[in-house]
């Protein structure tokens, strides 16, 4: 370390936390989501997550010291930005996944899109969403069919599946499932992290307590799908808490949605960018009669540049000079 | 005037290849692309059109008036096109159904009407007529490797023979065309670019300060 001079431009603010600090809470964040995914679920689900972790940290080593960085140095810096991405496309497939899939989708979300593009904070898309769709279009033909939870409806009768869900909610038919099963998770098919929507509102919960996201935007995206998908539907609004607790959306919406790098920088961007993903997610949903969160936070961050052109934060300080007659 | 086949040759299959380094002609590199077959047979029915067309607009090439070239050329090609359609509709039909639209699409191919502006308007015939060929030939290979890899990885097969049954469907898709183009090009710059540097280094002349370390690079 010959060089312990930091050059950068104002605003000069040392702030104690570090982008390592920040990934470490949303690790702890998902290990409810994580943990009751792998008691619904089994083992399996254990090795499909540790199996997607894994990788996404070997790609980034392995990639690195390709790019001729001493080992020490990639260890020093490690920031854990890659074991979240692992960690999301874990819980983001499900266990009806081929045991190679989380490897090829990890692999490719950290040195495709995350690496080749400079590293964290400088990639275009959420690698962990890339990592799912690649996983989603490239292992179709070995996907068998969802399995079913370990622990059953705690009413003690009939499982009808998450996976089905979406498309039913999308048809404007109310699902015959009891919404506390959707909303604890039991008897219900689906992804291994997404089920359990009790665990994830906790994880979003300790975020928005440590001030890591503002809890208003996924509150924005998920009531704006919902409420989308009831206008879609005719006015029912019996479909409003089926469409919110279905599918992918809560997970979406906090944990994938919320990534730094990929939101506007302004309060107001940001409230277009949830609105604008909300409604997209009910459209595409209502369009495809699949689960489309991921790809609605795809195109979503791709138009994040375009919302930052035209959103421009007001400079501290700033105010509008008034004009003055006669002047030109 | 001697022509210079072997710069002729360089430009079309490295320093200025079609494909990967003007990035001429993407729409059928993207979208024919799955799999090594479409590849050779998009790639030599190009070749055929630009071997013919640069020959004749050598030939024409001071009687077409400046003010009217584009579309004599768009003319010419075209003639050349409807021969490669009907011939491979008749001898080929497998292959001219899976290259279906792209065929007759070769008609507005950058890389045909590129070579016609910039070299076969301006050069012999002979010159034109190599230029043509190198610069198919250069279009051809990069296309089938391109094919060859996104097949064994988006089908797990080659030429149409099955390997195994494993694939990435990722690779089959249009997202897959353009991140293995891509890739391609990046490869490819790298690969070119250490050669250049290599080449130069070879070429440069040892430094005389006194100390020479071997006798047979001071020569």
């Amino acid at each position: 370390m010959e060089n312990n001079l930091v050059y950068s431009s104002s605003p000069h603010i040392k702030a104690p936390r570090s982008t390592r600090q920040i990934m470490i809470d949303v690790c702890i964040a998902l290990l409810p989501a994580t943990l009751a995914g792998i008691i619904f679920f089994g083992a399996y689900a254990a090795l499909l997550v540790a199996l997607a972790v894994i990788f996404a940290v070997i790609g980034e080593f392995v990639y690195l010291l390709i790019v001729g960085k001493p080992f020490r140095e990639i260890a020093k810096n490690f920031d854990f930005s890659s074991v979240v991405t692992g960690l999301l496309i874990g819980l983001t497939i499900g266990t009806n996944y081929p045991w190679y899939a989380p490897i090829f989708g990890s692999m490719f979300a950290v040195i495709a899109v995350k690496m080749l593009f400079g590293g964290t904070g400088k990639n275009v898309v959420n690698p962990a969403i890339t990592g799912r769709v690649f996983i989603f279009i490239s292992f179709q033909w070995a996907v068998g069919a969802w399995a079913l939870p370990n622990i059953g409806s705690i009413y003690g009768d009939t499982v009808i599946t998450s996976a089905t869900a979406v498309p039913t909610v999308a048809e404007g038919v109310v699902p015959k499932i009891r919404l506390l099963d959707m909303f604890l998770g039991t008897g219900m098919q689906g992804c291994i992290g997404e089920t359990c929507k009790i665990a994830l509102i906790i994880g979003g919960i300790y975020l928005a307590a440590r001030r890591i996201i503002n809890i208003l935007y996924p509150t924005i995206c998920i009531a704006v799908a919902g409420i989308m998908t009831v206008a879609i539907g005719g006015f029912d609004f019996a479909l409003f808490l089926p469409a919110v607790l279905s599918g992918g959306l809560v997970l979406g919406a906090i944990f994938m949605a919320t990534d730094y790098v990929t939101t506007p920088n302004t309060k107001l961007g940001n409230i277009i960018y949830f609105i604008a993903l909300g409604i997209l997610t009910a459209v595409l949903r209502y369009a495809t009669k699949m689960e489309t969160v991921s790809f609605a936070i795809l195109l979503m961050n791709l138009t994040v540049p375009l919302i930052d052109k035209f959103i421009i934060q007001k400079p501290f300080g700033h105010f509008k000079v008034k004009k003055t007659k006669g002047e030109k | 005037m001697k022509t210079n086949f072997r710069k002729i040759a360089k430009d079309g299959l490295i320093s200025s290849n079609p494909t990967l380094k003007l990035v001429l002609g993407t729409c059928p590199t993207l979208a024919l692309t799955t799999a090594a077959m479409n590849g050779i047979g998009m790639g030599l029915a190009v070749t055929f059109v630009l071997i013919c067309s640069n020959v004749i607009i050598s030939l024409l090439r001071r009687a077409i008036p400046k003010q009217v070239r584009i579309p004599a050329f768009i003319l010419i090609i075209a003639t050349f096109v409807t021969v490669v359609r009907l011939a491979l509709d008749y001898f080929l039909p497998d292959i001219y159904d899976s290259l279906g639209l792209y065929l007759p699409l070769i008609v507005v191919n950058c890389i045909i009407l590129a070579r016609a502006e910039s070299f076969a308007s301006k050069n012999g015939v002979l010159a034109s007529a190599a230029d043509g060929l190198f610069m198919g030939v250069g279009f051809t290979l990069a296309l089938t490797l391109m094919g060859a890899v996104r097949e064994i990885l988006g089908s797990g097969a080659v030429f149409g023979y099955k390997l195994w049954d494993f694939s990435i469907g990722f690779f089959s898709s249009s997202a897959g065309a353009f991140f293995t183009y891509a890739v391609f090009i990046a490869l490819f710059a790298l690969i070119t670019d250490k050669a250049a540097e290599r080449a130069k280094r070879k070429k440069a002349k040892p430094l005389n300060d006194g100390f020479i370390d071997d006798g047979k690079e001071a020569q």
